[in-house]
């Protein structure tokens, strides 16, 4: 009796239609029917009985999915494929736009149709995926960014082998690691990975725009201004380039340029610290505006790019308070100072099996000082000596007696290599790494470390000054 | 674990013809001289709910309870004062091995195998029946894992042949 007054005053309050704030683009149906229930759109009754029809299609595609060779499973295979067919339902109902009618064809059309009509559409939208991988490909451009390479030449062909429309729907099974400008990570599984292509492909146009060299160029001073070697780090390319692109345009060069001289970053940077942030932002929306008129943009591109530009005024605001426009403005600094190049060719190496054939012969030895006179006589190439090192060939002190035994130029090539992260930092020398302690994951580096901890001011000087003359661009660590 | 719980309110509607099922068993199993009444049958199909329940899994059907009966009814190792909790403790040992072998192996050659080894190894010990095929699944995962291992690489797909 009590209840039924509760539900009474219930169905009184809730007028006023769906709110849209309200349903979840990732939990549509669900949201969508809570909030039918919410405001009376939809009864209890209705409720259970489409919830008890999803749960007929769930036991069915059980059934299809353990082939008749099982009649249970656990309840996470169950909430995975549960999660799937709800995928499915949330792509019709949402193609629908308004919730006032997908909360009428929950209620008067089958669930089942629903349930159908919602796998073609995800099927529908795999296939234009699988399009946009082909432009992808097609238009890839030729920078040696590892995490850019990888996603497209490894991580989405694993995403469209993999992808099951039926019982994995909402799974994005791949790791993508190349990050976009503006990401949408609220979709899930094919809708996301539509969007990451749709937006890859607007980015890929924009680089497209301009001189492959520059672009070349561009990552290089990228990586000397952030001390790291750009080629294994996570960054975006497009952004690099709209960035430098409208600092030219700002600071009198074209706009299809994107280097920027050190005299343009000295305008530059007497612009932007005389400038407050609403300024800065409508400098760069005034610039935004040139690039788009200047170069061949569709609207498409340009809706894109306008969403960055918010962005792009806190990052400058952001460092010209902080005196540190460098970081954002990547200007053309020759590497001058550095005098040292080292060719690591890849060629240089032994074959797996020569390597195997040392590495036993290393481990036969029984004298130290025999196996640091073998190694430093039969290794040569840079990616052997790594591969010698990881495969832990040497016990305790024996590390001790072939790092001792390294010239300099050796020294200074595994430092620069073990504290990468550390050496980012502009303020740190070697003595005051040493110092931290720091833990590293393999055995050879921390040994490398104790090493390195117990020799003299002087070698470490010695062998730093070959550091600083080296730049990351000459060493692929793999 | 809700939808542990949401197919077992599902298939309350099943739950008549489910006992009905179970006891027309009877007919068979009497002349091995094992019968459930009706109690034995509502008491056992509780105990699978709870087993379900603490292993996580979803059961769509009664075959394998069905099969389970037939199968076990034959052996000399149950009487009819044993016969439940037996059944009880079948049901317990089923779901958990469905998990430890990571559902790879068919419901009726699973039951099978685990009225093997109660007949022949552990001569109608349930404990026993316990730690064997506790074996069994260990080294059941390790021969799975040595095959992925030699299938990296390649897809993988479900694969109840193993």
């Amino acid at each position: 009796m009590g209840s039924e007054n509760l539900n009474d005053r219930r169905e009184l309050t809730v007028q006023g239609g769906i709110r849209k704030s309200r349903l979840q683009r990732n939990q549509y149906t669900i949201s969508l029917m809570n909030e039918g229930l919410r405001a009376g759109l939809l009864t209890s009754q209705e409720m259970m009985r489409i919830q008890n029809a999803f749960m007929q299609i769930l036991q069915e595609l059980i059934k299809k999915y353990t082939q008749g060779e099982s009649t249970s499973v656990t309840t996470e295979t169950a909430e995975s494929i549960l999660t799937s067919i709800m995928y499915a339902a949330d792509a019709y109902l949402f193609s629908l736009e308004e919730p006032e009618k997908a909360i009428t064809y929950l209620k008067t059309i089958d669930v089942r149709q629903i349930y159908e009509r919602g796998v073609e559409k995800v099927s529908q939208c795999f296939e234009e995926t699988k399009q946009l991988f082909k432009e992808i490909t097609a238009n890839k451009l030729e920078v040696p960014v590892d995490a850019y390479n990888m996603t497209i030449d490894e991580s989405l062909p694993v995403f469209l082998r993999k992808y099951g429309i039926i019982f994995d729907a909402h799974n994005t099974m791949a790791s993508i690691d190349y990050p976009l400008a503006l990401d949408d990570m609220r979709l899930q599984g094919v809708f996301y990975m539509k969007q990451y292509l749709e937006r890859l492909k607007l980015e890929t146009k924009f680089c497209a725009l301009f001189d492959q060299q520059e672009l070349l160029d561009l990552l290089v001073h990228y990586g000397r201004e952030c001390r790291f070697n750009y080629r294994i780090e996570l960054f975006n390319i497009y952004e690099l380039m709209l960035n430098n692109a409208i600092f030219s345009i700002l600071s009198g060069g074209d706009a299809d340029e994107i280097r920027i001289s050190e005299g343009q970053y000295k305008r530059l940077e007497q612009q932007f610290m005389s400038l407050t942030e609403p300024q800065i932002r409508s400098v760069i929306s005034d610039a935004m505006g040139r690039l788009q008129q200047e170069l061949p943009i569709n609207s498409q591109l340009k809706e894109y790019m306008d969403g960055y530009k918010e962005d792009l005024a806190k990052r400058v605001a952001n460092a010209a308070k902080h005196n540190n426009l460098r970081t954002v403005i990547i200007t053309e600094r020759e590497g001058g100072a550095k005098s040292i190049v080292i060719l690591f060719n890849e060629k240089d190496r032994m074959s797996d099996v020569q390597l195997r054939r040392l590495l036993h012969e290393i481990l036969a030895c029984e004298r130290k000082e025999d196996k640091v006179k073998l190694i430093l006589s039969s290794f040569h190439s840079f990616h052997d000596y790594l591969d010698m090192l990881e495969s832990d060939c040497l016990y305790g002190d024996e590390y001790d007696a072939l790092f001792h035994a390294f010239g300099d130029m050796e020294l200074a090539i595994l430092a620069k290599i073990v504290f990468y992260e550390e050496l980012r930092s502009e303020t740190l020398d070697l003595p005051s790494i040493l110092l931290l302690e720091n833990e590293y994951p393999m055995e050879w580096q921390m040994r490398f470390v104790q090493c390195l901890q117990g020799m003299s001011r002087e070698r470490l000087q010695a062998f730093e000054k070959y550091m600083d003359e080296m730049d990351y661009e000459q060493m692929k660590f793999y | 674990m809700y939808l542990s719980r949401i197919f077992n309110s599902l298939n309350v509607s099943m739950q008549e013809q489910y006992m009905t099922e179970l006891l027309e068993l009877n007919e068979k199993t009497k002349e091995y001289g094992l019968v459930l009444s009706l109690k034995d049958v509502q008491l056992m199909m509780a105990a699978r709910s709870q087993a379900l329940y603490s292993y996580g899994r979803v059961e769509l059907s009664i075959e394998v309870t069905k099969e389970l009966i037939e199968v076990f009814s034959t052996s000399s190792f149950i009487q009819q004062e044993n016969y439940v909790d037996t059944l009880n403790e079948l049901h317990e040992i089923f779901y958990y091995l469905k998990n430890e072998t990571e559902d790879r192996i068919n419901d009726i050659k699973l039951l099978h195998r685990m009225k093997e080894v109660f007949e022949d190894d552990c001569e109608g010990s349930l404990d026993l029946l316990k730690s064997r095929l506790e074996e069994y699944a260990e080294e059941f995962r390790r021969q799975l894992l040595k095959k992925e291992s030699l299938l990296e690489g390649e897809d993988e797909y479900w694969d109840l042949k193993i």
